[in-house]
């Protein structure tokens, strides 16, 4: 057990006074600061050529942010990108590989139409 | 003659809805109740509703902070009903995402502890680390809180050289501050009057009250479901199970310390003896649970975690009961904050105490009252469980 | 007689004083976010220079509540009490000279008269808002007073009784013929007596204890908004001067300094911003570095430690000088 000395960040202080600050002035100045590593889960991106209407991902995402269209190829999902919890589920289990997670996290716009991918 | 004093439901040292009315004479406290229904959101009845792949995700949200261990518990749960064990990889990874989870809550708890001491320079050096190590599960896993590690069956990525590379030197940095803040917060009189002797809690007490996890444990009694219980690998990996004697908030800050040291010892070893060979089991997206009940238990952050669920033979679970060691330690809050003979409770110590046993109320209101019969029992076997939750749910139908 | 108008009012008078008050605060919540290694203020004006303005600004324009069954004469009265008498009380400041705009033998005792009466404006202030909270902050900031105020009051008599002077352009003056600081010597203990007192005085971690966030919301100014809150606010900036200020006079010399020619007129007023910067940093500094302690813990350690000290420190300037 240490001594009793009052005020012992003393030295944690003054040395923090000269060291660069640890935030980001995101999102006035510092954009190009911030690093997101591979693999993060952002907005979907949805490749229709790849797709074969199998239905899986409508079936299994939590959040019933996917519905079913047809198109003029067939049967294809349309995502709500207000309604999705990121958990990449659809991505998991899309036999084709069509659907895909981008680095996207400013995810928000002013009309409900823009939020939606196709 | 006393007053009564609300604390809560909105107020600076909660970050969710919870209600202390206390009674005081001047500054002591005399009585204390307590209302921890504001955040009730019906999980357990969304979980009646969803197929089980659909529900992991949903169960992760119970709270931000524990999501991995709340979906380690759920996936133990389905695994068990399915008559399934995940991959030894998957379960050494678990750990390795379950501990890094585990340093991050020890962290924001530390922070957030100090902050409703007063001493903000703290708050704001332990967030700063915690950044560090949320950087860490976004390599991880792809997102800094709703980690969505865990399936059934295994995990859902594996770990990449590069990414191990600096978990391990994430690792010695928090190692290094930990020591720091320890020595810190040893020396500085300020912290030692405002947490020592402040919040006892006996041992008889703890045990009669049913308090559970860092809590428990800061009252001098060894309890650790990771060492009673070994559920995802934990019997192969050599960890101590820390506890500290003088049952009082000083006693829990230095048990969260010490045990942060023990988690970045346990993802060492579990890096350095990775076995090999497939992550994830594959298990269909949708399926049919065979008819049973199952009871998993998870070392959350906070303490023991339970699930418990029932099966009808659907791609839906009957009934999920969830109990989270908040609802257990929360008892122990009003009895700590009682003054008695010799040991008086002034409301400054109201923070002090009500955040020792590292709130997480968001987690605790899922079931509105606590039944007069139940606080009566000392000790519950699962067969008392099982046979409460199965009355209350044929008295649903 | 114009003069002594003018001075008043502008210069180093009300306007100054302000614009100065707010300028403390910043350097206040700048140097206390940089010990944290954070940024501070730093959107509004240059370096954040404008943000106290912009929070005033805000405060004015913001709706004036008052709770129906408070005291009206009490909340209308003690907002505007506080920061009349911490601005009067910063008129005795050395700012533009060796004596402040107001000067006569024994005005010291005044502002730490000035200085009592603030604190139980703030007790009135409380229990005139009929809330809980309030009634539990003002009795705690009536309970710190009596802990703090001795020492303060003696380690200020100390250094008077070392300069032979009990007027604060007097002390000034005793240093400035000895050439010497009074801070040199057995008054150093004195200063660090000082500095203690007045983190209790103006209600600041680790004694912020009448205010605590955490434990009773806003303590005693929890019913305050819009413009009663704006002037409780900035008779806490101006207290900020005050005592910072005070400090620089009685230990460090105040405006006297080594003169450059050119900048004669200039000297007195930049010497002592520069000193009360310097205090203002130090207060600062023991803000960052402490937990809250509570209000008996408070008693206790005043009792126990700062008044023996303040007592022993009266008996050795009287043996030394």
């Amino acid at each position: 057990m240490s001594m009793r000395i009052p005020g012992r960040l003393i030295t944690e202080a003054l040395k923090n006074l000269f060291k660069k600050r640890a935030t980001i002035l995101y999102p006035y100045r510092e954009l190009d600061k911030i690093h997101l590593p591979e693999g993060f889960r952002g907005r979907i991106e949805f490749d229709r050529a790849k797709c074969i209407g199998c239905q899986l991902c409508f079936r299994v995402c939590p959040a019933k942010a996917i519905e079913m269209i047809e198109d003029e190829k067939g049967k294809r999902p349309i995502f709500y990108i207000y309604r999705c919890i990121y958990c990449a589920q659809c991505v998991e289990v899309c036999p084709t590989k069509a659907i895909g997670m981008s680095k996207i996290f400013e995810n928000i716009a002013l009309r409900k139409e823009d939020m939606v991918v196709k | 003659m006393s007053f009564e004093i609300p604390i809560g439901p909105q107020h600076p040292i909660h970050v969710e809805p919870l209600m202390l009315r206390l009674s005081v004479e001047g500054e002591l406290i005399v009585d204390v109740d307590v209302d921890v229904s504001y955040i009730h959101r019906g999980i357990e009845k969304a979980l009646e509703v969803r197929p089980y792949i659909q529900g992991l995700y949903l169960v992760e949200r119970i709270c931000g902070i524990c999501n991995a261990a709340h979906s380690l518990c759920y996936c133990l749960n389905v695994e068990q009903l399915l008559g399934k064990e995940a991959p030894p990889r998957a379960k050494y990874l678990r750990i390795v995402v379950e501990e890094l989870s585990r340093i991050h809550s020890h962290l924001l708890w530390l922070g957030h502890y100090f902050h409703t001491l007063g001493f903000e320079t703290l708050f704001m050096y332990f967030w700063r680390d915690r950044e560090r190590v949320m950087d860490m599960l976004e390599l991880i896993t792809g997102n800094r809180v709703t980690t969505a590690y865990n399936t059934i069956g295994g995990v859902r990525r594996d770990l990449t050289p590069e990414v191990e590379q600096k978990l391990r030197r994430t690792l010695d940095y928090i190692e290094e501050r930990m020591r720091y803040y320890e020595k810190v917060i040893d020396s500085e009189p300020t912290i030692l009057a405002r947490t020592q002797g402040v919040g006892i809690l006996k041992p008889s007490d703890a045990v009669r009250l049913g308090v559970v996890g860092p809590h428990l444990r800061a009252s001098g009694i060894k309890h650790d479901v990771r060492l009673d219980d070994p559920y995802s690998g934990h019997d192969e990996i050599p960890f101590n199970v820390i506890t500290w004697d003088t049952c009082d908030c000083y006693a829990r800050v230095k048990v969260r310390i010490k045990e942060v040291h023990e988690c970045v010892n346990m993802i060492r070893y579990a890096l350095d003896h990775m076995p090999s060979g497939d992550y994830r089991l594959k298990i269909p997206p949708f399926f049919k649970a065979p008819p049973g009940e199952s009871l998993s238990r998870v070392e959350a952050p906070r303490g023991e975690l339970v699930h418990y669920s029932i099966s009808d033979g659907s791609d839906r679970p009957y009934r999920y009961r969830v109990r989270t060691p908040t609802l257990a330690n929360l008892l122990s809050v009003v009895e700590m904050l009682k003054s008695r003979d010799g040991y008086e409770v002034y409301i400054a110590d109201v923070p002090a105490i009500l955040g020792g046993i590292d709130p997480c109320i968001c987690c605790s209101a899922r079931v509105v009252v606590a039944d007069e019969a139940r606080r009566r029992r000392t000790v519950m076997t699962l067969d008392d469980i099982i046979r409460i939750s199965r009355d209350r749910g044929v008295e649903r139908r | 007689m114009i003069e002594k108008i003018l001075a008043t009012i502008f210069f180093p008078g009300a306007v100054f004083l302000l614009a100065v008050s707010l300028f403390y605060e910043w350097v206040d919540r700048k140097l206390y976010a940089r010990f944290q290694n954070r940024v501070g203020p730093h959107l509004a004006g240059p370096f954040g220079l404008l943000q106290p303005v912009a929070d005033f600004i805000k405060l004015l324009s913001k709706e004036d509540i008052v709770p129906m069954a408070a005291d009206r004469l009490l909340f209308t009265l003690t907002p505007i009490l506080a920061s009349a008498l911490t601005l009067f009380a910063c008129m005795f400041l050395p700012i533009a000279g060796p004596t402040g705009i107001i000067s006569f033998k024994g005005d010291l005792i005044v502002v730490i008269a000035l200085l009592s009466i603030y604190t139980i404006t703030v007790y009135l202030a409380g229990e005139g808002s009929n809330n809980r909270f309030a009634s539990i902050g003002a009795e705690r900031a009536a309970l710190q007073l009596i802990g703090y105020e001795i020492p303060l009051t003696l380690s200020l008599l100390s250094a008077a009784i070392a300069a032979g002077s009990l007027s604060v352009g007097g002390i000034v003056e005793a240093q400035a013929e000895r050439g010497l600081w009074l801070i040199v010597g057995p008054q150093s203990i004195g200063f660090a007596i000082f500095v203690i007192s007045s983190q209790a005085e103006m209600k600041r971690i680790p004694f912020d204890i009448p205010e605590a966030e955490q434990e009773i919301v806003a303590g005693w100014e929890v019913e305050y908004s819009g413009r009663r809150l704006a002037l409780f606010r900035l008779s806490k900036d101006l207290e900020l001067i005050l005592l910072s200020g005070l400090g620089a006079a009685i230990f460090l010399g105040g405006p006297i300094g080594p003169v450059i020619p050119g900048l004669e007129p200039m000297l007195y007023t930049i010497y002592f911003i520069l000193k009360s910067l310097i205090v203002l940093a130090i207060f600062t500094l023991v803000r960052a570095l402490f937990a809250r302690l509570r209000i008996d813990q408070m008693e206790f350690f005043s009792w126990k430690y700062l008044m023996p000290l303040a007592v022993i420190l009266i008996i050795l300037t009287e043996v030394i000088v």
